[in-house]
C-alpha cells in the first residue's frame, strides 16, 4: 500500500489552484492543437517546452501532460465531426464515428468517444499507479548492458510491431540515431559529422526536428488534399449525453478488451496509433451480430478510443521508470525532462518522488477535467475548423517557426524546420513511420553511451548482452519482437489461400 | 507533369542511402576502431550508417520489384498529379519566401507579410482586412512571447526604429 500513500501525497501536490489552472490551460491548448491540422500532440508539446523553462519541473510536466490529453481528445473530435483525424491515433475513430455523426447522432458519437477515452485513460493511470513502484525497483537492478538491451527492445518493437514495412522503420530509426550523433560527442569529446558546418557543432535539436516533421509535414499533406471540410453540426445536447452514458455498460466486453490492448501497447513501445487500429480490428472480427462496422457501430468508437487513451497514458510508465518512451509525444516529453535537468529512469522515483507522484496524480485529475471540458467546449473548437485555411494555415506555419526559433534562438533552426517539413511530408506519403525517428533522436545518446559502457566493461565482446539471465531475457524478448510478428503474418498468409473479405 | 509513387520511392531511398553513406564516411574520418579506453568516436555512427545504407538499398530494390510487378497490369498510382503539385508548389514557394523574409526582416515582418499575402491573394479577402489579420497575429505573438513570457523573438532592422528591442 506504499503506492497508495505516495499517490495521496501526489494528489496533495497536484491539487493546488496553480496546478489546476495549468491543467485547464493545458487541456484547452491541447484541444486547440488536436483540432487544428498541422498541430498535433508531439509538436504541440515541442512548441510549449521553451515556455516551460520558467516553471518548476512538476508544474511543467503537469502542463505538458495535460496538453497531451487535450490533444488526444481534440483529435477524436475532428475525427467524428469532420472525418479528419486530428491525430494519427484517432484515424480508427473516423471509421464508425463519422458515419454515426452523419446520421444525426453526433452527440452520441462524441459522448461515446470521450467517455471511452476517459475510461481508457483511467485504466492506464491505475496500471501506472500499481506498477510504478515495482517497475522502478526492478529497473534499479539495471546496468549499462541492461539499458542497452531495453533500448534495443524498444527499437525492435517498433520494427516488428509497427504497421509500416520493417525496412522503412529501420531507415527511420537509423536516420534518427545518425542525426542524434551529430555535434559534440559526450563520451569522447570529439566533434562528429558536422562536415565543417559551424551551425551543426551544437547538434541538431530534436524539438526543432519534431516541429518540422509533424507540423510543417502535416500541413503540406493537408495542402495537397486541397482542404475542404465537410463538417457535421456540433451542438451538444445534455439529455443525449446522459442517455449515452446510460448505454455505456452494455459495451463492457469491448471496454475491457480494448483497455488491455491499450495497456499492452502502451507499455511495450507499440504506441497509441497501433493500439487503436489493433483494438478496432479485434472488435470488428469478434462481433457476431448487429449492423456492420463502418456504418456507425458504437463498438467501433468505443474500441479505438479506449485503446488509444489507455496506451497514451501507459506510455508514461516506461518513460518514467526506464527512460524509454513508447510514443512520439512521450519521447518529446522525456526530452523536456532532460532539458529541465531531470534524468528519467529508476532514480527519478527515489530522488524526485514529488515530481513522479505529482504527475501520476495529475493524470487522474486532468483526464477528468479533460472529459468535462471537451464536452463543454466542442462546438467552440469545432468552429476553429471553419476558419478558412488561407488564414489559419499561414498562422500555424508562423507558430511552428516561432516555436523552433525559441528552442535555442538560432536562425539555422528555421532551415532545419523547412527541410524536415519536406522530409515529414515525403515520409508520411510513402508510409515511413515518423515516431521511430523521434524516439531514436531522443534516445540516441543514451543508447550509444550504454553501448559504449558495455563494450568497455566486456572489452569489446558482444557476449555481455547475454551475460546474465536479466539482460539475456530482455535481448531475447527484443529479438522475438523483431522477428515473430512478421513470421506470424507470413505464416498466416501462407496458410490462408482464400482472401478474407 | 505527374510524379509516380515509384519515382518518389526511388528518390527517398537514394536520399536516405546518401545520408547513411555520409555517416559512414564521417565516421571513418573519426576512426571507427578500438582504443585502450574503448570504442572510438566513429564506432557507433559507422555501424548506424551502414545499417541505414543497407535498409535504403533494400527499399530501393523493393520499389523496383513492386514497379515491375505493377507494370502492364494497371496504371501506377500517381504520387502527385498536376493539381496537387501546383497547390503544393505554391505553398512551398510561399514558405520559402517566408523563411527568407524572416531571416532578413525578422519574424514579425515575415508573418505579417505572409498571412496578409495568403488571406489577400489566396483567400480572396480585401487587402485592409487581410492586413488587419496579419497585424493582429503579429501583435498577439508579441504579447504572448515578449510581454508575458519574456522570450525575445527574431527581429530585423525595422523593430529598433519603433523602439522595440
Amino acid at each position: 500500500m506504499a503506492n497508495f500513500d505516495l499517490l495521496m501525497h501526489g494528489f496533495g501536490i497536484a491539487i493546488t489552484p496553480m496546478h489546476l489552472m495549468l491543467m485547464v490551460g493545458g487541456v484547452l491548448m491541447g484541444l486547440i492543437v488536436g483540432v487544428l491540422p498541422g498541430l498535433g500532440a508531439p509538436n504541440g508539446v515541442s512548441l510549449l517546452i521553451p515556455l516551460t523553462f520558467a516553471l518548476d519541473p512538476t508544474s511543467a510536466i503537469i502542463l505538458l501532460s495535460s496538453m497531451y490529453w487535450g490533444a488526444l481528445f481534440g483529435g477524436s473530435t475532428t475525427s467524428i465531426l469532420f472525418n479528419i483525424p486530428g491525430e494519427p491515433s484517432s484515424v480508427a475513430t473516423t471509421f464508425d464515428g463519422y458515419p454515426m455523426a452523419r446520421s444525426g447522432q453526433s452527440t452520441r458519437a462524441l459522448t461515446l468517444a470521450f467517455m471511452s477515452a476517459g475510461f481508457g485513460a483511467l485504466l492506464g493511470v491505475i496500471v501506472i499507479t500499481l506498477l510504478a513502484g515495482w517497475a522502478s525497483q526492478f529497473a534499479l537492478k539495471f546496468g549499462a548492458p541492461e539499458y542497452f538491451a531495453v533500448y534495443f527492445l524498444a527499437f525492435a518493437a517498433f520494427i516488428g510491431m509497427g504497421s509500416a514495412a520493417p525496412m522503412k522503420t529501420m531507415v527511420s530509426l537509423a536516420a534518427g540515431l545518425l542525426l542524434a550523433s551529430v555535434g559534440m560527442d559526450s563520451v569522447t569529446g570529439s566533434i562528429r559529422l558536422t562536415f565543417g558546418f559551424e551551425d551543426l557543432l551544437g547538434g541538431i535539436s530534436f524539438l526543432v526536428v519534431v516541429i518540422g516533421l509533424f507540423g510543417i509535414g502535416e500541413l503540406l499533406s493537408t495542402v495537397q488534399e486541397g482542404l475542404r471540410f465537410r463538417g457535421v453540426a456540433s451542438k451538444i445536447d445534455l439529455r443525449d449525453v446522459l442517455k449515452t452514458i446510460a448505454e455505456l455498460p452494455r459495451y463492457w466486453a469491448t471496454y475491457i478488451r480494448s483497455g488491455l490492448i491499450g495497456i499492452w501497447m502502451g507499455i511495450t513501445p507499440g504506441g497509441p496509433t497501433a493500439a487503436s487500429f489493433m483494438s478496432y480490428g479485434i472488435a470488428r472480427s469478434s462481433s457476431r451480430k448487429g449492423a456492420a462496422f463502418g456504418t456507425g457501430r458504437p463498438e467501433g468508437i468505443v474500441a479505438p478510443e479506449t485503446a488509444d487513451h489507455s496506451a497514451g497514458s501507459c506510455a508514461m510508465l516506461p518513460m518514467l521508470a526506464l527512460g524509454v518512451p513508447s510514443s512520439a509525444t512521450a519521447a518529446v516529453m522525456m526530452g523536456g525532462l532532460m532539458i529541465w535537468g531531470l534524468t528519467p529512469g529508476p532514480m527519478l522515483f527515489a530522488t524526485q518522488p514529488d515530481f513522479v507522484w505529482g504527475l501520476i496524480a495529475s493524470m487522474y485529475v486532468s483526464n477528468l477535467i479533460g472529459v468535462v471540458l471537451v464536452l463543454a467546449t466542442v462546438p467552440m473548437f469545432a468552429a476553429l475548423l471553419r476558419i478558412p485555411f488561407t488564414i489559419i494555415g499561414p498562422m500555424i506555419v508562423a507558430i511552428c517557426f516561432v516555436g523552433a526559433y525559441t528552442v535555442s534562438n538560432a536562425t539555422f533552426d528555421l532551415w532545419v524546420v523547412l527541410v524536415f517539413g519536406l522530409v515529414g511530408y515525403l515520409f508520411s506519403r510513402l508510409d515511413y513511420p515518423l515516431a521511430p525517428l523521434v524516439l531514436a533522436m531522443v534516445l540516441g545518446h543514451k543508447a550509444e553511451n550504454a553501448f559504449h559502457q558495455s563494450m568497455v566493461l566486456s572489452d569489446g565482446s558482444l557476449s555481455i548482452f547475454f551475460a546474465n539471465p536479466l539482460v539475456s531475457s530482455i535481448m531475447v524478448l527484443g529479438i522475438a519482437l523483431l522477428v515473430l510478428p512478421k513470421l506470424v503474418a507470413f505464416g498466416s498468409r501462407f496458410r490462408r489461400q482464400v482472401p478474407v473479405e | 507533369m505527374t510524379v509516380k509513387v515509384f519515382h518518389a520511392e526511388l528518390g527517398t531511398a537514394i536520399a536516405t542511402g546518401l545520408l547513411g553513406l555520409a555517416g559512414v564516411f564521417g565516421a571513418l574520418e573519426l576512426g571507427r576502431g578500438w582504443t585502450e579506453s574503448g570504442p572510438e568516436a566513429g564506432y557507433f555512427p559507422f555501424y548506424v550508417g551502414l545499417i541505414l545504407l543497407g535498409a535504403s538499398l533494400w527499399n530501393l530494390i523493393a520499389a523496383f520489384l513492386k514497379h515491375r510487378e505493377a507494370a502492364g497490369i494497371e496504371a501506377e498510382e500517381p504520387f502527385l498529379d498536376r493539381d496537387r503539385a501546383r497547390r503544393l508548389g505554391i505553398f512551398i514557394a510561399a514558405l520559402l519566401a517566408f523563411v527568407i523574409v524572416t531571416l532578413t526582416m525578422g519574424i514579425y515582418v515575415g508573418s505579417i507579410l505572409y498571412i496578409t499575402w495568403s488571406a489577400w491573394r489566396q483567400g480572396g479577402y480585401r487587402l485592409p482586412v487581410a492586413l488587419g489579420v496579419g497585424a493582429g497575429f503579429a501583435l498577439s505573438l508579441y504579447l504572448i512571447f515578449e510581454a508575458i513570457f519574456k522570450i525575445p523573438l527574431l527581429k530585423g532592422p525595422i523593430e529598433p526604429l519603433l523602439g522595440i528591442y
